[in-house]
């Protein structure tokens, strides 16, 4: 896949302090990449170093291909920045901030409205085109976000955090929207801390720690690197007709406990049989209810880094 | 010219800011009104009427605060969280700068235009050459925007910029003597009359209207003299900062 933006060995400090240890971090078009990583990893770091607001100590940014300065007029023309925080004009109508950056972009009369009207329509705002800021609900804000960074249709949107402190409403439709703009060909690079919103809609998974890049891969691909076992919870409605050591007989079955009426069978990563459990508890006894447990980034990002993604206060 | 295209937006945004409008159109009005019933027959030695004196100076006053507008819109755009969102921007961020300085400015104008017309048409104070006191009003803009946005690159700290331009304005309206009498010393006088851009200002428009025009020469030019080497030095400051 060709990148669409890459950085090679970019350092990064702020005084002793390093936010970018010699990054790595390809782009292709096309692709959504979902950076994730917990507060203070260097998200935003390596978004300012790569939309050319910080400068950098060592390394190479290139943007679509260009050999000359990555951040050229030409350059800036391709690319999209949705902010972290919401950085939309107070005083202006969702209308009128659009057509402000229309005209930066060097958009001008019918095109321009008619990019305006689309943007807004594609964040669902044009019921309220007409309205200033104050007067909007926090993912409303977050939306026009968004559309500040669409009019002039980026080739690579670049997005901070662009769902903190949103309803889940609002959430669920940037999230859609940032799938329509992947299928319309914009490559993306989502940044967040909710690892679920980077496995809804990612192509590609970068995980961030401490300035370094720890792994990188598909959501799937990253879960396999961890996952070593399966677990599977089994209700059933009459737990003295288990048949516990059938279980254990099965192939890759490890453990089968009885707690009550429930049992847990663990078995070997890959060995994919939850078939034979269920036909030999269900020749004994009625099954009330299955609950499997899959890992998820949480979990992989947990074990890479023996830290939480969030914080507990932040879940809350 | 992308930044041309940012213009009307930049003017919508600060005339949609009704602080500004309350502080520097609002305010002024409702304190000239007082002041007219307050010297209602009032004259000096001369004869003029005491509300010419004071609606002119006061009109050129709040012109000194007139840079807060620029001051306001710089700092949302350059120096908050606004920042990324520009500098991610096709365009020339220091003619962005200079076009909301040049926005400000001329607003600030606008109202002081609005402010001499009140005054003329409403109150009945003679400006005797409108020309001249509208040079003398756009250099204490200019002056005002310049002063400000040097306090601006220069402080770190918004609050403390805030605080060092209302102190900007606020010292030279009390060494003009405007709120109570200076002590009679060469330091107080200087800074009552050739060191004070709210004074020069005032002696200039009075100067004119007295056809004393050697003397509102004189004092334009200071002005005009003070501002250039003042623009020199903010954008020495700003360059510093805005890299």
């Amino acid at each position: 896949m060709t990148a669409i933006a890459s950085m090679q060995g970019v350092l990064k400090r702020y005084g002793p302090q390093v936010a970018l240890d010699y990054i790595d971090l390809d782009i292709g078009e096309g692709e959504i990449v979902g950076l994730l990583g917990p507060n203070g990893a260097g998200k935003t770091t390596l978004i300012q170093v790569m939309t050319g607001m910080k400068p950098f100590e060592q390394g190479k940014v290139t943007l679509f291909g260009s050999s000359g300065n990555p951040f050229s007029y030409a350059n800036k023309e391709k690319l999209g920045l949705v902010t972290q925080e919401i950085t939309v004009f107070e005083e202006l109508t969702a209308r009128e901030s659009l057509l402000f950056f229309a005209g930066v972009y060097g958009l001008k009369g019918k095109e321009k409205k008619n990019r305006v009207e689309e943007a807004l329509a594609f964040v669902g705002l044009e019921e309220h085109a007409g309205k200033t800021p104050n007067k909007f609900s926090g993912g409303m804000k977050r939306r026009l976000n968004i559309a500040c960074a669409l009019t002039h249709r980026p080739r690579l949107l670049i997005m901070d955090e662009p769902t903190v402190g949103i309803d889940p409403q609002s959430r669920i439709h940037i999230l859609e929207s940032v799938k329509r703009l992947r299928e319309n060909g914009t490559s993306i690079l989502y940044t967040t801390h909710y690892m679920e919103e980077v496995q809804a809609i990612a192509s590609r998974v970068v995980i961030m720690d401490q300035g370094q890049v720890i792994k990188e891969g598909t959501a799937e691909q990253l879960i396999q690197t961890i996952q070593h076992e399966e677990k599977v919870r089994i209700d059933v409605s009459d737990p003295d007709k288990v048949p516990v050591v059938s279980l254990l007989n099965i192939a890759g079955v490890k453990k089968a406990d009885l707690s009550g009426s429930r049992i847990t069978v663990v078995s070997a990563a890959g060995s994919g049989n939850l078939d034979r459990i269920l036909s030999v508890v269900k020749a004994h006894t009625g099954v009330l209810g299955i609950q499997q447990d899959k890992p998820n980034l949480e979990d992989v990002f947990l074990t890479l880094t023996g830290k939480r993604l969030r914080d507990k206060e932040e879940e809350q | 010219m992308r930044v041309l295209a940012t213009i009307p937006f930049t003017l919508l945004r600060m005339v949609r800011s009704y602080i500004v409008l309350l502080l520097l159109l609002a305010m002024p009005i409702l304190l000239l009104t007082v002041f007219a019933f307050i010297l209602k027959g009032a004259v000096t030695e001369t004869g003029e009427p005491y509300l010419y004196q004071t609606a002119i100076t006061m009109v050129l006053t709040f012109q000194l605060f007139g840079g807060s507008i620029v001051m306001s819109y710089i700092q949302t755009d350059f120096f908050s969280e606004f920042r990324a969102r520009i500098f991610a921007l096709p365009f020339n961020r220091t003619m962005y700068a200079f076009s909301i300085m040049m926005c400000g400015t001329v607003y600030s104008i606008l109202m002081g235009l609005i402010l001499m017309a009140y005054t003329q048409f409403v109150l009945g104070v003679a400006w005797t050459n409108w020309l001249w006191a509208i040079y003398i009003l756009s250099l204490m803009s200019i002056l005002s925007s310049v002063v400000y946005l040097i306090i601006t690159f220069a402080v770190k700290s918004f609050k403390t910029a805030e605080r060092l331009s209302v102190l900007y304005g606020v010292s030279f309206v009390t060494l003009a003597g405007l709120f109570f009498p200076m002590p009679d010393n060469a330091f107080f006088r200087f800074m009552g009359s050739y060191g004070n851009p709210l004074a020069l200002s005032v002696e200039a428009v009075l100067n004119m209207s007295r056809s004393n025009s050697g003397g509102a020469w004189f004092q334009a030019n200071l002005l005009l003299a003070v501002t250039v080497v003042l623009f020199a030095l903010m954008l020495l400051v700003g360059r510093r900062r805005m890299a």
